[in-house]
């Protein structure tokens, strides 16, 4: 593989700027099967809580003009059964290991860091998941309040020196603010951005489609709203930024890295064409050699209109 | 091993106004499938479209999907003709265990589908096979053969009733020993399995619910299976991957 696909967030080396989103890829099982995993840069594995969740009644999707819509609602079969049976496995998949870190509570997230770090040899970053539109309490309604992002942030920051990358949601007033607020708080990189709070109405029932009635909103048609999202946070933070939002080629990934991203994660794709990544690095390979350029020289190159 | 392939369309047959009946080229999946699995077929709108496989023909290398247009994606799909072709994921799924000898097979709506590719396997491996079909009128038969138990609601075909009733007209001899294998809407997958226990006969069905990735990694497509733990109430399972078959007995209904 070529080395021009390297990429460094923070202090974390990644062989490549691809990582699979939460939520996306499980935790890699199924796709290993489809194809060899140790081409992307890393894997975040299926947001986890203290404990095993059985996540929202059904219906959980919603097809829409490029995209869908889910509520799921962070099922998972909690951080002790992962740390049992899926740990090793991700570790084994050569490629960096990302755990996703969820919760209700502060408590919930110091609880989940606490019973994470002992593992830090197995894992690359944590990325705390301040952003899932799908639960009642905390995700959400923490990643939206600049206060507590900063507070959360830096009570994990005493607890591990693990790199934390916190995943920041959308549907605030200003990405910047929070995004600042991570990096007050001792935050190693953001990922920019969760899913877009939506709703799809079923016109005969006149009811939402999702039983849990709104859902996250994923896919291309995301992309532009992720795309301005880490251009304005890149021009108010230090710290690195991980884009995520609708990439489902190449070009999609060059775009989100000149808005300033130092790597990306791809998500929705994989739900539908499931070796999309496989074509994305390839094609940024050949571009990289076309261009004769690394692929990390193309981070925050945007040249914004006067 | 990647499983999305570029299939051709070799041919293609309207059952009725809305139901086409279209076959793939494609040696992998023809080999591979077992009945009860499907496979994820991409369209022009965002999400790919799950088929219960129908048929497979190994000698010529094609595998048959019957497509009930419901909205755009199985609108475009219905009407591709030969010479087309769109990109095809699976096998996928776990299909039905067809390791006994006798069977009682029951299919409704789109089930009649895998049905017929369950029935196509069983009697080619000379295994004893009773099939039961439920429609709603006489208009909605598709996938019919002479040898199956034909019931109709309204009665204009076949016997007048659901397919409990036409399970009802098997002989002890017919349900002695045998396996329930049912694909259909959910209450009547329900009621048989009901009729299936009454009559101490072990039974599966396949879950159909709304799905995305057809892998197992997107969770959105769960269903509800009692949990093995106790103390759980239920466990959610995906319909894609750890289904769509189960065990009736583990469906929360």
């Amino acid at each position: 593989m070529s080395e021009r696909l390297n990429v460094k967030v923070g202090e974390t080396s990644l062989k490549s700027p691809l990582i699979l989103a939460s939520g996306t890829c499980n935790m890699g099982r199924e796709l290993s099967e489809i194809y060899d995993l140790s081409i992307l840069g890393g894997l975040s594995s299926k947001g986890l809580t203290i404990k095993p969740r059985a996540g929202n009644e059904g219906v959980r999707v919603a097809e829409c003009k490029a995209g869908m819509l889910n509520s799921v609602g962070l099922q998972n079969p909690g951080v002790e059964h992962f740390i049992k049976y899926d740990l090793d496995f991700m570790k084994s998949l050569n490629t960096g290991v990302i755990v996703n870190v969820a919760g209700h509570s502060t408590e919930d997230y110091i609880d989940m860091v606490k019973t994470l770090d002992p593992h830090k040899d197995k894992i690359d970053a944590l990325e705390i998941n301040l952003s899932c539109p799908n639960v009642k309490e905390g995700c959400m309604s923490i990643g939206s309040d600049a206060g507590q992002v900063r507070k959360i942030v830096s009570t994990l920051r005493e607890l591990t020196d693990l790199p934390l990358w916190i995943k920041l949601t959308p549907n605030v007033t200003s990405i910047s603010t929070m995004a600042l607020a991570a990096q007050e708080g001792g935050a190693d990189a953001v990922v920019l951005i969760n899913t877009m709070l939506g709703m799809a109405v079923d016109i005969k029932t006149r009811r939402p489609v999702l039983r849990n009635n709104t859902g996250g909103y994923s896919g291309p048609a995301i992309k532009p709203v992720a795309i301005r999202m880490v251009s304005e946070c890149y021009q108010v933070i230090d710290i690195p930024i991980i884009g995520c939002g609708g990439i489902s080629e190449a070009s999609d990934v060059l775009e989100f890295m000149i808005a300033g991203a130092a790597a990306v994660e791809i998500g929705t794709a994989s739900l539908v064409i499931p070796d999309a990544p496989v074509y994305i690095s390839e094609e940024l390979e050949a571009w990289c050699e076309e261009n004769d350029t690394d692929i990390a020289s193309l981070t925050g190159t945007l040249k914004l209109w006067e | 091993m990647n499983k999305d392939h570029f299939c051709e369309v070799v041919s293609k047959s309207m059952l009725n106004e809305d139901t086409a009946l279209i076959e793939f080229l494609c040696p992998e999946i023809a080999q591979n499938a077992i009945p009860g699995q499907f496979v994820n077929v991409a369209c022009s709108n965002f999400l790919r479209r799950p088929f219960g496989v129908a048929s497979v023909d190994k000698d010529m290398g094609t595998f048959k999907v019957g497509i009930k247009i419901i909205g755009e994606g199985t609108e475009e799909l219905a009407s591709m003709e030969e010479g087309e072709g769109t990109w095809v994921l699976g096998p996928l799924g776990n299909g039905f265990d067809i390791s006994s000898d006798k069977f009682i097979l029951v299919g409704g709506g789109t089930g009649v589908f895998p049905v017929n590719f369950l029935y196509e396997k069983l009697s080619s491996e000379g295994k004893n096979v009773k099939v039961v079909q439920g429609f709603r009128d006489k208009s909605q038969i598709i996938m019919n053969d002479p040898s199956y138990i034909l019931t109709t609601d309204a009665g204009d075909a076949g016997l007048k009733g659901n397919c409990c009733d036409g399970l009802n007209t098997l002989s002890d001899d017919d349900i002695k020993d045998a396996v329930v294998l049912c694909v259909g809407p959910m209450p009547m997958m329900r009621a048989v399995a009901s009729w299936a226990d009454s009559k101490g006969l072990k039974c599966s069905v396949s879950l159909e619910q709304r799905m995305a990735c057809g892998i197992g990694i997107c969770l959105v497509c769960t269903c509800k299976i009692k949990a093995e733990e106790e103390g759980i109430p239920f466990e959610h399972k995906r319909c894609c991957k750890d289904g769509p078959v189960f065990d009736s007995k583990e469906v929360i209904w």
